[in-house]
């Protein structure tokens, strides 16, 4: 019981900050708002045990991702006046089509309640012991080409940050 | 398998040659490398080997893995000064090579999970190299405006990814089809929001109208030899993997997305046409020639028959063999002359026979004429398409390659019928070789076209 009101709790959490992000004029406080949308998204991490996820995601995106951003944001000085201004046919049919997109996913999470778990409950499934068994076992290809990914940008981040010699 | 191996380890030691110094050598050590992971990547032919459940290596695979391999080859061909004049060469070499291991990723999927880590390792590296020429505004701005609505579209395909897992509870290709044709009716509708979201996710990839817009201006803005290949080698690759998950985990609800499919592919074809024949830059005229061509093979994907991979396999073979060619051809000019308008092939004929002819060829080829290979493969997409009965979506796929012909041909009386004062253009030794053997596939593909449409 306690655990569905602390679902709603946070999820009501989660959708204010997330609408704060968008509607703050001040693009320090978008992302300090975002901060507090990952936390609340990692609480829905622990509710399902998720564990480990929850921390990784605390510590990578809040922490580290989250700090870059703000320093990224804080050099650039971003003014109002170099906003460039949308028009409103533009607004309106953006507005539009997010609107449909939300109206056909909700539609479909409406009969969601159908669904019905295919694997039994358990409690250990997110601890980083099952998650090691799993990926080094069952999904060991794609973790060892996720290090293909990471190279691969790497290598671009030095590239384009490196001076060409003349 | 072999080739994602090979490929990787291509990437690796371009990156070494920084280090031991052997920074001349690497660009004939790659062409080595990407001739022996041909062979070896033939040999993989009729095995059919399932590599930890996660890729599986079938006939599709190798073909599409082969054409890819073929098309890397020439394209090293077109673009040796490119890596001459770069002073982080082997960075470039390396992304490259990364990119084309990404895509035999993509073509031998047989997880989710798969087809994710390779959009993202060709994504990346295309992000990356399209803004490659770092004192260019243009390319900085096609870097960009690619990064950011390529992170948008990577957005919708893995909330598709998490929706489908949310109702079939897998990431494999056949275990969700097997799980939609044993819940008939009571497969769970989030499956179909997943499907949508996919499809929205691999349509930005393949630059499919509605999704399209990105295609032009990160085309123009980018280098000429990184547009062409992501005009070549990651459009084969996109189509691949488009193919292969449509046409095993959602044919069964193929209900959801045909009526979609069709629209986009309508569109698709009459935008990227009619905004074509209004360019006056041929680079961006290219582009959208580009975004009309996957018209064309979204028609075999709604098809969805046995005539479909072939299609698309040939299709993507004539489609990238041309481009290769015209977006050389359109560096040498741009290089010599300055500029990428119509006007400046205006008496090419005369100047340069051999330029113009091979232009010619391929842009025939592009519009679909007897006998290049661009007509048979407009044929086989066409009767696919005809089989399954979308005679209506044929017809106006015919209407706009009718409009394909006319900024096509604009080129072709440039170069002929236009008089110009120009100095003849020195053309270097490798791309005569690739500009030679592309003239003779393409009217051999168009001779004998069995050659390729008998593999799958």
């Amino acid at each position: 019981m306690i655990t569905t009101y602390l679902f709603y709790f946070l999820s009501f959490l989660a959708i204010m900050f997330a609408l704060m992000v968008v509607f703050s004029k001040n693009p320090v406080h978008s992302v300090l708002y975002l901060v507090l949308t990952f936390f609340t998204i990692a609480g829905h991490y622990v509710l399902l045990n998720a564990q480990f996820l929850a921390a990784v995601h605390i510590i990578v995106y809040a922490g580290a991702i989250m700090v870059l951003f703000l320093f990224v944001i804080m050099l650039l000085n971003l003014n109002k006046e170099t906003e460039p201004h949308k028009s409103v046919w533009l607004k309106a049919s953006a507005a539009v089509a997010s609107g449909l997109l939300l109206v056909v996913l909700v539609g479909s999470l409406k009969s969601a309640e159908t669904i019905v778990a295919t694997n039994a409950f358990d409690p250990n499934i997110g601890l980083i012991e099952n998650l090691g068994k799993v990926l080094f076992s069952e999904f060991l290809l794609p973790f060892e080409v996720s290090s293909v990914l990471l190279l691969v940008a790497m290598v671009g981040a030095v590239m384009l940050g490196k001076r060409s010699i003349k | 398998m072999k080739a994602l191996v090979l490929l990787s380890s291509l990437g690796l030691i371009s990156l070494l040659a920084e280090i031991f110094s052997f920074k001349k050598l690497l660009y004939p050590f790659v062409l080595i490398g990407l001739v022996a992971t041909f062979i070896f990547n033939l040999t993989d032919w009729n095995t059919n080997i399932t590599y930890f459940k996660m890729m599986h290596y079938d006939n599709y695979a190798v073909a599409f893995t082969s054409v890819i391999l073929v098309i890397a080859f020439l394209w090293f061909l077109m673009s040796e000064s490119y890596f001459k004049e770069e002073t982080s060469l082997t960075d470039h070499f390396a992304l490259i090579l990364f990119a084309l291991a990404g895509t035999v990723i993509m073509v031998s999927y047989t997880n989710m999970t798969m087809l994710f880590l390779g959009i993202e390792i060709l994504s990346i590296s295309m992000y990356i190299l399209a803004g490659s020429k770092k004192d260019d505004l243009g390319s900085n701005e096609a870097a960009f405006k690619y990064l950011i609505m390529g992170a948008f579209a990577t957005g919708f395909l893995l909330f598709g990814i998490t929706l489908i897992y949310g109702s079939t509870g897998s990431f494999d290709l056949t275990e969700i089809s097997n799980f939609v044709t044993s819940h008939q009716g009571t497969v769970p509708s989030i499956f179909y929001a997943g499907v949508l979201l996919m499809l929205i996710g691999l349509s930005f990839k393949v630059s499919a109208a509605p999704f399209h817009f990105w295609a032009p201006d990160v085309y123009q803005g980018a280098p000429t030899v990184i547009t062409a290949f992501m005009a070549t080698i990651v459009k084969t690759a996109a189509f691949a993997a488009f193919l292969r998950l449509f046409s095993t985990s959602f044919a069964s609800v193929n209900d959801t997305w045909v009526n979609i499919v069709w629209v986009m592919a309508a569109l698709t074809l009459l935008v990227g046409n009619i905004t074509a024949v209004m360019q006056t830059s041929t680079k961006r005229m290219l582009a959208y020639s580009s975004v009309a061509h996957a018209g064309y093979m979204l028609l075999a994907l709604l098809a969805g028959n046995s005539y479909s991979s072939s299609a698309i396999l040939f299709y993507t073979t004539a489609y990238s063999i041309g481009s290769i060619a015209t977006f050389c051809i359109l560096n040498i000019i741009t290089n010599a002359k300055g500029n990428d308008t119509v006007d400046s092939f205006n008496g090419l004929g005369k100047s340069n026979p051999f330029l113009a002819f091979v232009m010619t060829v391929a842009l025939l080829s592009l519009a679909g004429i007897p006998p290049t290979a661009g007509f048979f493969a407009k044929y086989y997409i066409f009767t696919a398409a005809f089989q399954s009965g979308f005679t209506g979506l044929v017809l106006i796929a015919i209407v706009a390659s009718l409009v394909g012909v006319y900024y096509y041909f604009r080129i072709i009386i440039a170069m002929y019928f236009k008089e110009s004062t120009d100095e003849t253009i020195t053309v270097k030794i490798n791309h005569k070789i690739l500009l030679i053997t592309v003239a003779i596939a393409i009217i051999a593909l168009g001779l004998f076209p069995d050659f390729i449409i008998r593999l799958l």
